[in-house]
């Protein structure tokens, strides 16, 4: 093994990756096993997970956990957390990367809606944080890396429930950096307009808004969903060592100006 | 991509300023082991042959370059001998530059004083940057890496020269992700907090050591090698849609001299 791969290696490591079966999440779970370590695959697909799972471990042969999981249900987080120490004994890392959110008008959000956004892209994330905890902190550079999005920093009229909830997803990460080392690591990659593929087409969004958005990235296109993962792989790797608290931006060099396109765009 | 890619720099040419010591000796030692043939150069032509005898010793091929990169044709013979001597420019890490270790009184500092901070840490990069670029464009690959500071973000007594000099080129780095990004270059900056290195030990007591470390939640300072990791991560396809960005490499806290 290269001095690089080293750098690089997850052998032995447990990493557990929320919203798991989606194109971010699945990108991750493969790049992390090719690289070694055992991943749980946890989404409330429990279909997808499954099948990512089996693809990871046919693809890697490691040992690889599919699970469903309600990321807003506290019982299905804490069975989520046994499930992996039954299965793999320990937990060295963590990607709260479940999240979504809809396109609503600003003045069409209501105190429910805000309120589930904030339980899914935030307090998820929190609880499955403080249940895995206790484990982190016996690994050696155990880390945990949260998604992000572009829109929970620039102004975002058309994602109201969902930008402030990934707003405050970075404060709050940035809270638990500040106490938790030298144990623990946090950091969150904030991802710009990733392709997922028909997805993106069936939430409501034409082939020409998506080529306006394209255009609005110095690099001229959307993110492929596995630049997302290379990121969350350097900020847990052994070459971070010393980074907790950053948000890494993974957005095409296109943040501080685009903005989702808009029918009337 | 397979993973002998993802950090692969194989037929990669690298420039280090301020590649003989410190931070720019990690980082060249590193992009060498990622495959990239490295041109260290250096004030002190003996420390940057020393690294790329380092290098040459595995099997990659280095040059080392005097250079004082405040003087234009010194930047311009460091690109003409590595384009020459190497074959191209895909990577420029812009790590030459310096500051008062907080003795920067605006009191007493002349404006000449406060005019070099920023010759040495704004001008060299932008001008070597776009010597650059053209070879970058050529050779279908180029990544601009500037090494900022913690300093650039921080409010510090007595840095106002060397601190706002690298909050310039935070900035710089922003708007160069821009205009070189069209041909397909992409520009990033770390920023280190405070990183065991000889600029250091210069002004580190015991005392200020743990201080730093009192609001530093990885409760180390920096080695050359966490800086290199992230230089690493920038250089290499890996980051390939990353571009603008400035990530700061600090323990997750403030280290000021103060």
């Amino acid at each position: 093994m290269s001095a690089i791969e080293k750098l690089f290696s997850f052998e032995g490591k447990v990493i557990i990756i929320t919203g798991a079966a989606g194109a971010i999440g699945s990108a991750a779970g493969h790049l992390f096993a090719s690289l070694g370590a055992n991943v749980v695959i946890s989404d409330l697909n429990e279909e997808g997970a499954k099948q990512v799972a089996a693809a990871i471990e046919k693809e890697s042969g490691k040992k690889t956990l599919g699970i469903k999981t309600d990321a807003t249900n506290e019982a299905d987080l804490e069975k989520l957390v046994k499930a992996t120490l039954d299965t793999f004994g320990k937990i060295s890392g963590l990607i709260n990367n479940v999240g979504w959110g809809a396109n609503t008008p600003i003045w069409g959000s209501d105190t429910d809606k805000m309120v589930k956004s904030y339980l899914l892209n935030t307090v998820g994330a929190y609880n499955l944080t403080k249940l895995c905890m206790p484990h982190l902190e016996k690994e050696p550079n155990a880390s945990v890396v949260f998604s992000g999005s572009m829109v929970g920093v620039t102004p975002s009229p058309e994602f109201i429930e969902y930008s402030t909830a990934k707003a405050g997803l970075m404060n709050m990460v940035r809270s638990m950096a500040v106490v938790s080392g030298p144990k623990v690591r946090f950091n969150t990659v904030l991802i710009g307009s990733v392709d997922n593929g028909d997805s993106t087409l069936a939430a409501g969004y034409t082939p020409e808004m998506l080529k306006a958005l394209s255009d609005m990235f110095v690099m001229k296109r959307r993110g492929a969903p596995i630049e997302i993962a290379y990121g969350m792989m350097f900020l847990m790797s052994d070459a971070a060592q010393w980074i907790t608290g950053i948000d890494l931006r993974i957005d095409g060099g296109g943040t501080y100006k685009s903005k989702m396109p808009t029918k009337k765009d | 991509m397979e993973f002998n890619q993802f950090f692969s720099l194989k037929g990669k040419v690298a420039i280090v300023t301020g590649g003989g010591n410190g931070i720019g000796k990690a980082c060249a030692l590193i992009l060498a082991q990622a495959g990239a043939s490295v041109a260290v150069s250096d004030l002190k032509l003996a420390d940057a042959q020393a690294v790329a005898d380092e290098i040459a010793a595995s099997g990659i091929k280095a040059i080392a370059v005097e250079c004082n990169v405040t003087e234009d044709s010194h930047l311009v013979n460091l690109v003409d001998r590595t384009v020459k001597e190497l074959g191209g420019v895909h990577i420029l890490v812009n790590n030459a530059g310096g500051g008062g270790g907080g003795r920067e009184n605006p009191r007493n500092i002349t404006v000449d004083d406060f005019a070099w901070r920023f010759k040495l840490n704004v001008y060299s990069a932008w001008r070597l940057s776009q010597i650059c670029a053209p070879h970058m464009k050529d050779g279908k690959y180029g990544s601009i890496i500037n090494i900022t500071s913690m300093a650039s973000i921080n409010k510090s007594p007595n840095m106002s020269a060397y601190a706002s000099s690298k909050a310039a080129m935070n900035h710089m780095t922003a708007n160069l992700a821009m205009d070189y990004g069209i041909d397909g270059i992409r520009v990033n900056a770390v920023g280190p907090g405070a990183t065991k290195t000889a600029a250091l030990a210069s002004v580190l007591t015991p005392e200020i050591e743990a201080k730093m470390l009192t609001h530093t939640p990885i409760k180390r300072l920096g080695e050359v090698e966490d800086i290199a990791g992230a230089v690493l991560y920038f250089a290499a396809p890996v980051s390939e849609w990353v571009s603008g960005q400035v990530i700061f490499v600090n323990g997750g806290g403030i280290q000021t001299l103060d």
